[in-house]
């Protein structure tokens, strides 16, 4: 749910809560202001009507008049009682045979003295009925409601779109925002503090971490870099040792082993200066490269090693040429022949195609324990012990990040294929 | 043979000279690129090993100054920046090969002389080693002047013998100069037996001795 969706609800139930509380409240604040009202008029009336009917108490048959009087108004009853009463307010219902309904009406009594004679006066008057008054109330209550809702609606609705689009714009290059592409995040300028501090923060944050980045990867190209002198004298006193003509047999595999270890380092040190290379771009020209001419080839140097294993290669190659960098797709294509070769079981065999913009390159073998995309990870590698460095499918899906190439690996039936397509 | 090592790391030059001096070349040394440029105008060599980072310069720039003053002496470069530019750059300038570290003493003395040998004869060369001879130009090997049929592989490996005669060589230095990047993929002792066991059958037939010695656990050396 979206923050201002959260905060329109909340106003929304609010109001709603408000409306309703208000419903009675102003219904009984109107009925009593109503009430008083009449109430007052009422005495005003009534106190009108004595001074009037005082004016003619010289008139011999006031009395007869008044009797008269009392059955032709409607509003007033004014008759003779016995026992003077306390002046009261009164509300009642009579039946109105004209509009054949109950209308509330609010009754005044008191007891008037007229020629010394007590009179009970009883003034009446019609008021609003308390259903007309809810439902009135009710139906203006309902209206601001729907409008308050509409309105803030469409409100909260182009004030998420204006107010927010710094953020939303902010939010949408953080996540295209890469570590090894992209220099920084481009944020605007807005005039909400809040989003002004978010941005300010996250370009500190992004300028920071590619800094560190930027500095690792130079770390790493400096560190091999630095490696392949010792790497070589290292080399070099093996190399003259070796002369020696007094060396024993276990010095002689001693001087072996450490050979070896040696150039499993001087490999491992290559692999990852080769990677370092590649993220730090530093094969970005570009050459007319034909890639079947560079397979043939590549094939051809490979096929007495394969031999040895009785391997055989079987290649389907047409032509293809691609703008690239040629060191690039001969790293590319030697690794997925290096690991085609080094995975293949004995007497199996090795296929390439090649085919529209399509490298193919499918061996027999045993499935693979890791998962696929673990494969492709830096030093991962099925058998601990084997000579491989753990590099050579990094640096081919290094290669294809960094080129836009589609790397694909199947396994079906006991073959293993990796499909790279060439753009 | 005069050979000049332009090369900064100390213990590195130290095994270059040693292993060169075996091959009874003379060795000079000049640890920083100015020392270089002095001895290159002073003296000639047959062939420079040149290391392009230098403490004080680059060693493209004694390429440069050895291009301005008309020298031809052979150059090999030396770096540990395997990239491709450096290597264009080096050869544009007039560097004769290239050669990144770490390295076999071996290969680098096979170079050498391939160097040596296309400087000195003009191409026009023979080597040979008691009864084998080898015409390099015509890549035809002989023994007692009858011509032995040699597969690529099988000559580049009697080359390289015989480049580092009376020395051992390492399965894997041999693996590399064979196979190249694809050493790697190699059972080395499989690889080379079978080529080394072909070689000496093809000698052996033409009548040669058996100078091709297996030396347990590390390699082969070509002696008599």
């Amino acid at each position: 749910m979206r923050l201002l969706q959260v905060s329109l609800r909340a106003l929304l139930l609010y109001s709603l809560l408000l409306v309703l509380v208000s419903i009675p409240v102003s219904f009984f604040a109107i009925r009593e202001i109503l009430n008083k009202e009449v109430d007052a008029s009422l005495v005003l009336h009534s106190e009108q009507f004595v001074k009037h009917v005082k004016n003619f108490e010289y008139l011999e048959d006031l009395e007869m008049d008044l009797v008269v009087f009392d059955q032709l108004s409607y509003d007033i009853t004014i008759e003779p009682s016995e026992w003077s009463a306390e002046r009261h307010f009164q509300t009642v219902s009579v039946y109105d045979s004209i509009e054949r309904e109950f209308r509330p009406f609010r009754i005044l009594s008191s007891s008037v003295n007229i020629k010394n004679r007590p009179y009970l006066l009883t003034i009446r008057m019609s008021v609003v009925d308390n259903n007309d008054l809810v439902i009135a109330l009710a139906g203006v209550q309902i209206i601001l409601i729907l409008l308050l809702v509409i309105g803030v609606a469409l409100l909260n609705r182009s004030l998420s779109r204006k107010l927010w689009k710094p953020f939303y714009n902010t939010l949408s290059q953080l996540k295209a925002y890469e570590l090894d592409k992209n220099e920084s995040i481009k944020t605007e300028q807005s005039n909400i503090i809040e989003f002004d501090d978010l941005n300010k923060a996250i370009g500190h944050l992004t300028d920071r971490n590619r800094k560190v980045f930027l500095q690792q990867k130079e770390f790493i190209e400096n560190a091999s870099h630095e490696l392949q002198t010792p790497l070589a004298i290292f080399q070099s006193k093996l190399d003259i040792l070796m002369q020696n003509s007094s060396l024993t047999e276990t010095s002689s595999a001693a001087i072996q082993e450490l050979e070896e270890t040696v150039q499993r380092m001087t490999r491992l040190n290559k692999n990852l200066l080769l990677l370092s290379k590649i993220d730090n771009d530093q094969f970005t020209t570009l050459e007319k490269v034909d890639v079947s001419k560079i397979a043939i080839k590549l094939l051809e140097n490979l096929k007495p090693l394969a031999d040895l294993e009785y391997i055989s290669i079987e290649s389907k190659i047409d032509d293809m040429c691609v703008k690239a960098n040629k060191t690039l797709i001969e790293v590319l294509m030697t690794n997925l022949f290096h690991n085609a070769i080094r995975h293949t079981t004995p007497k199996g065999t090795v296929k390439v195609y090649i085919n529209d913009r399509t490298l193919k390159v499918l061996n027999t073998g045993n499935p693979i324990r890791m998962s696929p995309e673990k494969m492709f990870e830096r030093f991962s590698k099925e058998n601990k012990s084997s000579s491989s460095t753990g590099l050579g499918l990094a640096i081919v899906k290094k290669i294809c990040d960094s080129c836009l190439y589609t790397l694909q690996y199947d396994y079906v039936n006991g073959t293993h294929t990796f499909s790279v397509v060439i753009k | 043979m005069k050979i000049l090592i332009v090369e900064d790391e100390r213990e590195l030059v130290k095994s270059m000279a040693q292993f060169l001096r075996q091959e009874s070349y003379v060795c000079e040394i000049a640890y920083t690129a100015s020392e270089a440029n002095e001895k290159i105008l002073l003296y000639d060599y047959d062939c420079i090993l040149l290391d392009i980072s230098l403490p004080d310069g680059s060693g493209l720039k004694i390429l440069e100054t050895l291009k301005a003053n008309n020298k031809s002496d052979g150059i090999i470069i030396i770096t540990a920046n395997n990239s491709l530019d450096d290597r264009v750059a080096g050869l544009n300038l007039g560097a004769d090969d290239y050669l990144s570290k770490p390295f076999y003493l071996p290969e680098l003395s096979a170079r050498v002389s391939a160097i040596i040998r296309r400087k000195r004869f003009d191409g026009n060369n023979k080597i040979s080693f008691h009864e084998i001879a080898i015409d390099i130009l015509g890549k035809i090997v002989t023994v007692n002047n009858q011509a032995v049929d040699l597969t690529r592989k099988e000559y580049d490996l009697l080359m390289f013998l015989m480049s580092n005669k009376n020395r051992v060589i390492s399965k894997n230095a041999i693996a590399e100069h064979l196979s190249g990047d694809d050493a790697e993929l190699l059972d080395k002792f499989d690889f080379i037996y079978s080529h080394v066991k072909n070689l000496k059958r093809k000698l052996a037939e033409a009548g040669s001795e058996d100078y091709i010695k297996t030396v347990y656990g590390l390699g082969y050396k070509l002696t008599t």
